[in-house]
């Protein structure tokens, strides 16, 4: 298996996602065949002269630098879990690495 | 209007409840029609039209979950671009369309509200991610609706369900409003009972907006009229969309239809595509390391409900996240932080980038030799069982490996009924150059008058 049990939990920490233990057997073995399919990729020749491709229009247009925000029907209380005096509200900070 | 035809649509959608296809529930949705039927523009060219719209593109009206209990109850507090521009044009919108969790998937079995079911096979899927608003198009609920690709996830329910399912260029359709899943590729996309019902809803909805950077400054898409003949066009079959274990049924209703393209006229020659195979291992670098990013808003804090179990932010953030995610939405965001983490950056994600340009260039080749369109299976099978192929990703993945190639190139495309295989909808895809959407649909206006959509192949 290319990703093993621990290199899971890792990831699932970096994206900040609570993964069960009885879970992780399970994912662990999809991951792995996900990235050794994706990985047929490798077998291709490298070659740095080839540019990323990104759609969409050619030149970036520029905008004038104004504030200009979207009208909103109504307001974050509305679809915040807690949202007090124009503040979201969250649990302590003290944890936090 | 009268309240009747906006009664008349909400019977119609109720109707169809069986098939799992709407998460409107009909109470707001009759509500919502009515106030929207007396506020409709009688001048619009969509005037009393009813378009359902998948539930990943923000609307006023309605809540927008996108398949998932993380913004379960979610109201937008502004709406999509494509939205406003159908309800400026006199269309009404016809609830929102159950999906694949954040449009991942090619199935609608990966819902937080339950699958969607096929509308002519209960046990059969309708295809994914935009699977319900193709099956309530399919089930003649609405003429259109609106679904979004990142990968095919219009085409290939277009092509289960036996519907029209376009496709446009990149940047033909403003994103605003449409929740962001794997920006490089998304588009909103439309489906309809014909090629003319897609391509005018299709024209509506496209053109410029200021507020979204990646739609080009044009104007809105002119249709084309439908032509006698396609005489001058010249079309090109890809040999590698044409393998050995295709589907017989699928390669039957194919060699029927090109059989048809020749009749109008049009100039058939075999072409090649020659990075075609490595399509779906790059679509599956890019997309899930795009995802993992766009979905890392999702933490809790500021929409959707907060899931228990929390002592600090950060304990707030992974078990609303854990809770919040079903599993393939959870595989993605593993698999796309995966391929971007330090040591892997380069082995998967700058070569699945540079395969990108490769893919892109292959295009632009054929069109250099000439060629106008491509015509291609949408799918390699028709619809399948449901479960069929939910414990094996790869094998899901799989189903998209003819449509993954027209979003990573950023090119328009689009699938409509060529045949059937035991009453189950063959789709045939064409694919245009960019921005030449009225060229694709011509082609699909001559090809719809003549192919034999309802007949076995």
């Amino acid at each position: 298996m290319s990703v093993s049990r621990e290199e899971a939990l890792r990831i699932a920490q970096l994206a900040e996602l609570d993964v069960d233990d009885a879970a992780l057997p399970e994912l662990a073995e999809q991951m792995s065949r996900i990235i050794d399919y994706v990985a047929q990729l490798s077998a291709v020749p490298a070659n740095g002269t080839v540019k990323a491709f990104v759609p969409g229009p050619d030149a970036i247009r520029f905008r004038a630098d104004e504030v200009n925000p979207a009208p909103l029907a109504f307001g974050p209380a509305e679809f915040a879990p807690a949202f007090k005096e124009g503040f979201f509200l969250v649990p302590k900070l003290d944890q936090f690495e | 209007m009268s309240d009747a035809p906006a009664k008349a649509v909400a019977d119609r959608l109720v109707k169809a409840k069986r098939l799992n296809a709407l998460l409107t529930p009909p109470k707001d949705l009759r509500k919502s029609l009515s106030a929207q039927a007396a506020a409709a523009r009688p001048t619009g060219v969509l005037y009393g039209m009813p378009v359902a719209v998948k539930d990943n593109i923000c609307t006023l009206e309605f809540t927008t979950s996108c398949g998932s209990r993380i913004l379960e109850g979610y109201r937008s507090p502004y709406e999509a671009t494509a939205v406003a521009k159908l309800k400026a044009a006199g269309a009404l919108i016809a609830g929102k369309t159950n999906c694949d969790e954040f449009a991942m998937g090619s199935s609608t079995e990966h819902s937080a509200y339950g699958r969607v079911l096929h509308p002519l096979d209960k046990t059969r899927v309708p295809g994914g991610s935009s699977g319900g608003s193709a099956a309530l198009v399919a089930a003649g609920a609405v003429p259109a609706a609106l679904g979004s690709e990142t990968g095919g996830s219009v085409r290939q329910p277009a092509a289960f369900c036996g519907v029209v399912g376009i496709k446009p260029t990149y940047g033909r359709v403003s994103r605003w409003g449409l929740v962001a899943f794997g920006s490089s590729l998304d588009q909103i996309g439309v489906f309809g009972r014909s090629v003319h019902d897609a391509a005018r809803v299709l024209s509506v909805i496209s053109g410029r907006d200021p507020r979204d950077a990646t739609c080009e400054d044009r104007d809105p898409l002119r249709l084309p009229t439908v032509p006698e003949s396609l005489q001058g066009f010249v079309i090109g079959l890809p040999r590698e969309y044409f393998p050995a274990e295709l589907d017989p049924a699928v390669r039957r209703a194919c060699d029927r239809a090109v059989r048809h393209l020749k009749d109008l006229g049009a100039s058939v020659r075999e072409v090649s595509l020659p990075h075609t195979p490595y399509a779906v291992p790059t679509y599956y670098v890019i997309a899930p390391a795009e995802a993992s990013s766009n979905l890392a808003r999702y933490d809790g804090v500021r929409y959707g409900p907060r899931f228990d179990g929390h002592a600090d932010v950060r304990s707030l953030y992974r078990t609303t996240r854990g809770q919040g995610f079903g599993p393939e939405v959870r595989r993605r965001i593993l698999v796309g932080t995966y391929v971007l983490s330090s040591g892997y950056y380069d082995a998967y994600y700058r070569r699945a980038q540079q395969m990108r340009s490769l893919i892109a260039q292959d295009f632009r080749n054929v069109w250099d030799r000439g060629v106008d369109l491509l015509f291609t299976p949408t799918v390699p099978t028709p619809a399948f069982k449901a479960g069929e192929k939910l414990a094996d990703p790869i094998a899901m993945y799989m189903s998209d490996v003819f449509t993954v190639t027209a979003n990573l190139a950023g090119l328009p495309a689009m699938s409509l009924p060529i045949g059937r295989v035991k009453g189950l909808p063959i789709g045939g895809q064409l694919i245009g150059q960019a921005f030449l959407e009225d060229e694709m649909i011509e082609a699909a206006y001559a090809l719809e008058r003549v192919v034999p959509a309802t007949d076995e192949a």
